[in-house]
């Protein structure tokens, strides 16, 4: 389930982060609140840091950037000891993302994006191009939010710009600490559908601090599950900690071995997507109404020039107009081809369809999934749980036998 | 000043302390203010008094620093100071409630209005006009320091009474009390504490503007003050100014005092 | 009464201007200073207690008395007035600027300080413009407060309008006797009103939209 493998031609634009033999120790407190983490982040990958609250996670991430100094220990980015930098100009190369966006009220939302790149210096014009394109590419349209306060976005939105804000001076590590925190869940698993979208477009190297073993198998590409002390339970890929929990406080953490679990792991890309109608913003609507009837549609996708969908009307509405419509991109909800089986379910249980669209890389329009793949799927998933359940307990009553 | 409103959100859950066995919460401001003032009073006017009677001081002076003549100043200046403010609180809470009543709600803000231009009035105008009209003497003196400590006790009035909860006084009514019966029960008691600020700074303002009767013969520790300045005497100008201080000082400690100790308790 | 301010025009329109002119330096040293404290308040939390009771207490003295201390110093003349109007006006900014830092979220302070603000760059990015709805209004409270203390302080002939009120009580009696004393307060009263719009003015250009009541 790794970016690696999807996409082997990206470039990777993160940088290693090492730290070793890591400590931070808060005067007049008896245990350390990090005790000796050593521990490689490849470039390129996300890494979840999760754990119950109070195991040293955030404090190891804010070591990262140095809003924490550690009482010994080295921590090298890309090779280099971060403590040899002054703490600003490193913190000007490493994004920092935290819950709810924090943005800054009296800025609008172009100048909260455009704060790091203005400290370094950037001139006016790349600033702004900047700011757009990023905008653009966290899925809001520059023209429309560019001159807004955070209080005129929503908090979804105000999460966006927050991870727009993030990457403003293309970084090669970005820091997240429990970055969708303060939104609903719908809201929540769009924002991570785009950060995985993003991701595989960019390859920063993404440290994202999360109390939310669903988020973290979500997301990471590694996770680190950490115990009081900021000691490691386990450091590895969803699917190895799923399958082999190291010990009982992980297995316990992660709720490993249900189906449920399997399933929240399954991603959409790995299911096969329909295809129904398509048509383009503009497009007459005869050629395509007729298409739709041929194939027994009753809606018919629009995609605009981007290959981006941006509506899906029901056939008689579309019949309404003689040219297909657009309608703000915003209002309709799709699933990232990375989301998981769970985030698609609850869409379509939310949504007017019983079908969702289905979006790769810069929201490009890839296909429909329904529910029925879906619980298809899962039937599939549980057959295959309950039969190696069974194989398990006539081991085990064979090697009762064997005894008795 | 608004102090009341601008410091609230300020004070933290911590940083109030509530005494066993009381509900009253006082805040750490509060405390201060309720200490420091009495203190540095006491050890400034014992080091006046030191001074006092050591100092060399020609006749001018000894004649101006008379015990007795400073006793009599000050006793005009409180005297001042008392009377102009319960002037204001006789006509400024009568006055509030009824603007808080049925029809005359409406008229609340144009009368705020007017009070809140006439503040922007210099006290010194103020007093000066009312000489200019009245003559001077004690009472010309009551009429600009009530005129001026009017507004703070008027609008807290007002805000008071306006910030009681509606559901209780809806509980109120539904018990069967008459309007007058909620007034007095219910909606009064709750004010008290906002009232009750605005007499405190209706006090400050009114003593400190004490200070400025002698300009018009009303007497007041001003006139010390004035005197030194005239007759360009520093030790008459700060003494003056000292007496002027630390009574204004003591009156506000007072208002504080009257404040705690006329808060309703439960709140 | 209108001979009177059509003979002197000119020379009540200067004085006016000198009114307007000591109050509106004398905020504007003064929201230096109180701004100035508050930050340094801000950052050692023991001197809230401390800066809120000087600031209570130095509000309470009547300004006579303060006019009254500083002539042994300072002398008479635009020296003691200056340095009587400011001190009063630092006090109400002194206060909001305080709570107006503190009402600063945190969080907002340390993701500036995360994406590499250096401690001005907060202070002068961050923090002044979030609190600084609530210092003008300090301010704006300043400004109205020390329009009449600057009256009280013509008495050791400070500039502007007040000296007007004086001569009225001076030549009490006399024919123009309650035409200067009127030209004095009401001048006083017309330049803080005037004041007071340029104060929202400020307010419109210098608080930003996005956090604007």
């Amino acid at each position: 389930m790794t970016q690696t493998e999807q996409a082997p031609d990206r470039q990777i634009s993160g940088a290693e982060l090492r730290l070793e033999n890591v400590v931070k120790r808060y005067p007049g407190q008896k245990v350390a609140a990090v005790d000796s983490l050593s521990l490689t982040i490849p470039a390129g990958e996300i890494v979840a840091f999760v754990g119950p609250s109070g195991c040293g996670k955030t404090t190891s991430l804010k070591m990262l950037n140095r809003l924490i100094e550690p009482t010994s220990g080295t921590i090298l980015l890309d090779g280099k000891d971060i403590s040899q930098e002054s703490a600003t100009s490193l913190r000007r190369k490493i994004g920092y993302v935290i819950q709810g966006g924090s943005l800054f009220p009296h800025l609008t939302v172009a100048a909260n994006v455009a704060v790091v790149p203005k400290m370094l210096g950037w001139d006016k014009k790349r600033i702004t191009e900047r700011t757009d394109e990023l905008l653009d590419l966290v899925g809001l349209d520059p023209d429309r939010y560019r001159d807004r306060y955070p209080r005129e976005l929503s908090g979804g939105q105000q999460q966006r710009v927050g991870v727009a804000r993030g990457l403003a001076a293309d970084p090669p590590v970005i820091l997240m600490d429990e970055p969708f925190g303060a939104v609903d869940p719908i809201t929540r698993q769009r924002l991570q559908d785009e950060l995985i979208s993003i991701q595989r477009e960019l390859r920063k190297t993404i440290v994202c601090v999360t109390h939310d073993i669903d988020e973290a198998i979500k997301l990471g590409d590694r996770i680190l599950i950490l115990q009081e002390g900021a000691r490691i339970a386990q450091y590895d890929t969803p699917d190895a900690i799923l399958a082999a929990p190291a010990n009982d406080f992980v297995a316990d953490f992660v709720g490993a071995g249900s189906t449920l679990k399997q399933l929240s792991l399954a991603r959409v890309r790995s299911l096969d997507l329909r295809h129904p109608t398509t048509a383009r913003v503009g497009d007459d609507t005869g050629p395509a109404v007729r298409q739709a009837e041929e194939a027994g549609d009753d809606a018919i996708v629009v995609i605009d020039s981007r290959d981006r969908p941006v509506a899906w009307p029901w056939l008689r509405q579309v019949r309404h107009h003689d040219t297909v419509q657009s309608s703000p991109r915003e209002n309709l909800v799709t699933l990232d081809e990375a989301a998981t089986l769970n985030d698609a379910l609850d869409t379509m249980l939310t949504a007017a369809h019983s079908k969702v669209i289905v979006t790769g890389d810069r929201d490009k329009y890839l296909g429909v999934l329904d529910f029925e793949t879906v619980t298809e799927h899962m039937r599939k998933t549980e057959r295959e749980a309950v039969e190696h359940q069974h194989e398990l307990e006539e081991q085990e009553q064979e090697a009762v036998s064997a005894d008795g | 000043m608004a102090d009341t409103s601008t410091t609230a959100p300020a004070q933290p859950a911590e940083d109030e302390l509530a005494p066993k066995g009381s509900g009253r919460v006082i805040t750490r401001e509060m405390t201060l203010m309720l200490v420091v003032p009495p203190a540095l009073v006491a050890a400034v006017f014992g080091a006046f008094v030191w001074w006092r009677q050591t100092a060399d001081l020609d006749s001018v002076e000894a004649q101006q620093l008379r015990w007795s003549e400073l006793r009599r100043l000050g006793v005009e200046h409180v005297q001042l100071t008392v009377v102009a403010a319960l002037i204001v609180v006789a006509v400024a809470v009568p006055l509030g409630v009824l603007l808080t009543r049925g029809r005359f709600r409406a008229a609340a803000p144009v009368v705020i209005g007017i009070a809140n231009a006439g503040q922007a009035a210099p006290s010194v105008g103020l007093i000066v006009l009312l000489f200019l009209w009245l003559d001077g003497g004690f009472w010309t003196a009551i009429w600009a320091l009530s005129l001026y400590g009017i507004l703070p006790v008027l609008r807290n009035t007002i805000v008071g009474i306006q910030g009681v909860d509606p559901t209780l006084l809806e509980a109120g009514r539904g018990l069967g009390m008459t309007n007058l019966a909620t007034l007095g029960k219910v909606e009064l008691p709750l004010a008290v504490p906002v009232i009750m600020s605005g007499v405190r700074t209706a006090l400050v303002l009114i003593a400190g503007t004490a200070s400025l009767a002698c300009f018009i013969d009303a007497g007041g520790l001003g006139e010390v003050l004035q005197t030194g300045i005239t007759l360009f005497r520093f030790s008459l100008m700060v003494t003056g100014a000292v007496l002027i201080a630390l009574i204004a000082l003591l009156i506000e400690w007072l208002g504080r005092v009257l404040e705690l100790a006329t808060r309703p308790k439960g709140i | 009464m209108w001979d009177f301010i059509s003979e002197r025009g000119d020379i009540i329109a200067y004085n006016a201007l000198q009114h307007a002119n000591l109050v509106l330096q004398a905020v504007f040293v003064a929201t230096i200073v109180a701004v100035g404290i508050a930050v340094l308040v801000d950052r050692f939390q023991f001197l809230d207690p401390v800066a809120n009771t000087v600031s209570a207490i130095g509000l309470t003295i009547p300004s006579f008395a303060l006019v009254g201390l500083l002539l042994p110093l300072t002398m008479i003349g635009a020296l003691t007035a200056f340095i009587c109007v400011a001190f009063y006006a630092t006090l109400p900014i002194l206060r909001n600027a305080v709570v107006g830092f503190a009402q600063v979220d945190k969080t907002l302070i340390e993701s500036a300080r995360g994406m590499g603000m250096s401690d001005l760059g907060v202070l002068l990015r961050v923090r002044l413009p979030l609190a600084w709805p609530v210092i003008h209004a300090g301010v704006r409270t300043s400004v109205q407060m020390s329009m009449g203390i600057a009256a009280i302080a013509a008495y050791v002939l400070g500039p502007g309008l007040g000296g007007y009120i004086f001569t009225g009580l001076t030549q009490a009696g006399g024919v123009n006797a309650v035409n200067y004393a009127l030209v004095g307060t009401v001048g006083i009263v017309l330049v803080a009103l005037v004041a007071d719009l340029l104060m929202l003015l400020l307010g419109r250009v210098t608080i930003s939209k996005g956090i604007r009541a």
